[in-house]
């Protein structure tokens, strides 16, 4: 009983040691240009923390991307077969990004969100791929839209 | 220590008056609930205090009782109806709580019979979203964290949320009502009494759960309909040459990723609608007044005003966001 219970404190120890990686910094200065080569420093802060990817998955949908880059894309449009047409490199991103229709009226930080998210899409199930599509649809489109209250 | 509580009990009063409280009901649900409130207290306050009388009652025996010296057996059958009546009590207070949260509930659910408008209300990390039906052309219009309500008339407030759940509260004109995603939740409003009244999200919903408040207009019918109209116009042109280049760098620059505002290239949906920003009476969900100096402090440095808030900074030179505040502080 006893060893059980040191075994669940160990557990719950390590549990939080994980907090740290969705840890939400409000204070740090956003980043204001782009990213000035693969090393850059500014890079861990977006592309290790998962409140930072996230934050650019939400951005992701709010500006469309999943109209093109959604569940069904295929060959160059997919993004999360982690093979990349212009370098997958956190700067080569950024910048494809920006080249976009609607890239130059992002600011530079929601553009940093942005690219950690597309980076850390390799890794996302069939299942979280669709419910990004989903989200996407519910959003409302002004004047025309009818759907359901969300 | 005895005095520090007393005093943060006092502290703890204060936070009943003013214009955000269930206790100066000024609307129809806000009365139903207010009285059931009353009943409440009435029913528990009589136990109370009968509890009490009998503690005293019984201390006060004992106490003379050993200062007449050995003790004398308990009156059982005493006991057996004194508890009889006790749970007859009990049935009865019991009964009188249930028919009354019965009725009350009924008459909430009653008001949906008059209701002559539907708003839709949702709630987002962290501001309000609220749209109106155009009455002439029955378009969406839409508008931010300022709901206007015509005075004596019953509307139905539709609620969605885009994110995570939050919930409505009103305290002056009807009860809170959580904000489900996925899940469309609605209520009647009836307001009795015209003026301004704050409502405040109910339900923590992440770091600005404090700032995502919202002004509540009751007015006159007649006025009512003028606001909406009002509304449902473009957005004003800009009057002045300084105005002009805030509209283009607006319209055509970063805000319109985000911002609306009707008239105008600017189309973006996820941000508030801007067309008639400067008629409202606050700025980022409650967060500062409607000022030139407010908004422009806003778009500088929103991390600063609402840390965690959505809205990013964007680099605008002085002169820039100069001309960008001069524009939106035009937007009546």
């Amino acid at each position: 009983m006893e060893r059980a219970g040191r075994c669940a404190s160990l557990l719950l120890l390590l549990a939080l040691a994980a907090c740290s990686r969705e840890e939400r910094d409000f204070r740090t200065t956003a980043a204001q240009t782009a990213p000035h080569g693969p090393a850059d420093p500014r890079i861990p802060f977006y592309q290790g923390n998962l409140y930072q990817v996230s934050q650019g998955g939400r951005y992701f949908s709010w500006y469309g991307c999943g109209g093109c880059h959604g569940e069904k894309a295929q060959g160059v449009l997919k993004l999360s077969d982690d093979a990349w047409k212009h370098g997958g490199a956190f700067d080569q991103v950024y910048r494809s990004i920006a080249a976009h229709a609607e890239g130059p009226r992002i600011p530079p930080e929601q553009l940093w969100q942005i690219t950690a998210y597309v980076r850390d899409m390799h890794t996302h199930t069939p299942a979280k791929l669709r419910r990004q599509d989903l989200d996407e649809k519910g959003e409302p489109t002004g004047d025309s839209w009818s759907g359901p209250v969300r | 220590m005895r005095r520090v509580l007393a005093l943060a009990a006092l502290l703890l009063l204060g936070g009943c008056a003013g214009w955000q409280t269930p206790l100066d009901p000024a609307g129809e649900q806000a009365r139903h609930i207010y009285s059931f409130l009353e009943l409440i207290l009435w029913v528990c306050g009589f136990f109370y205090l009968l509890v009490l009388a009998f503690l005293g009652w019984g201390l006060w025996r004992a106490r003379r009782r050993s200062a007449e010296g050995p003790e004398i057996a308990p009156a059982d059958r005493g006991l057996d109806r004194a508890l009889i009546v006790w749970s007859a009590l009990i049935v009865v207070g019991l009964t009188v709580l249930t028919l009354g949260a019965f009725f009350v509930d009924r008459a909430l659910a009653n008001a949906q019979a008059r209701e002559t408008l539907t708003v839709r209300v949702t709630g987002q990390q962290w501001w309000w979203r609220i749209r109106y039906r155009d009455p002439a052309t029955g378009r969406w219009i839409e508008t931010a964290n300022e709901l206007h309500l015509p005075l004596g008339k019953t509307t139905r407030i539709e609620l969605g949320s885009a994110d995570v759940i939050h919930s409505l509260w009103i305290p002056n004109l009807a009860g809170k009502t959580d904000v489900i995603p996925g899940h469309p939740n609605a209520f009647d409003v009836t307001p009795r009494a015209p003026g301004w009244y704050r409502g405040q999200c109910a339900e923590f919903c992440g770091a600005q759960h404090a700032h995502m408040a919202l002004w509540v207009k009751v007015e006159p019918p007649a006025a009512f309909a003028r606001w909406l109209a009002g509304q449902a116009r473009s957005a004003a042109s800009p009057a002045d040459p300084e105005q002009a280049r805030g509209m283009k760098l607006v319209t055509q620059g970063p805000c319109a990723a985000c911002h609306t505002l009707r008239g105008t290239p600017a189309d973006g949906r996820p941000g508030p609608d801007l067309t008639h920003l400067a008629s409202r009476r606050s700025l980022a969900a409650g967060t500062l007044p409607m000022t030139r100096g407010a908004l422009q402090g806003w778009i500088a440095r929103p991390q600063a005003v609402k840390p965690g808030t959505l809205m990013p900074a964007v680099s605008l030179s002085p002169t820039d966001l100069d001309a960008v505040a001069a524009y939106l502080a035009a937007l009546q």
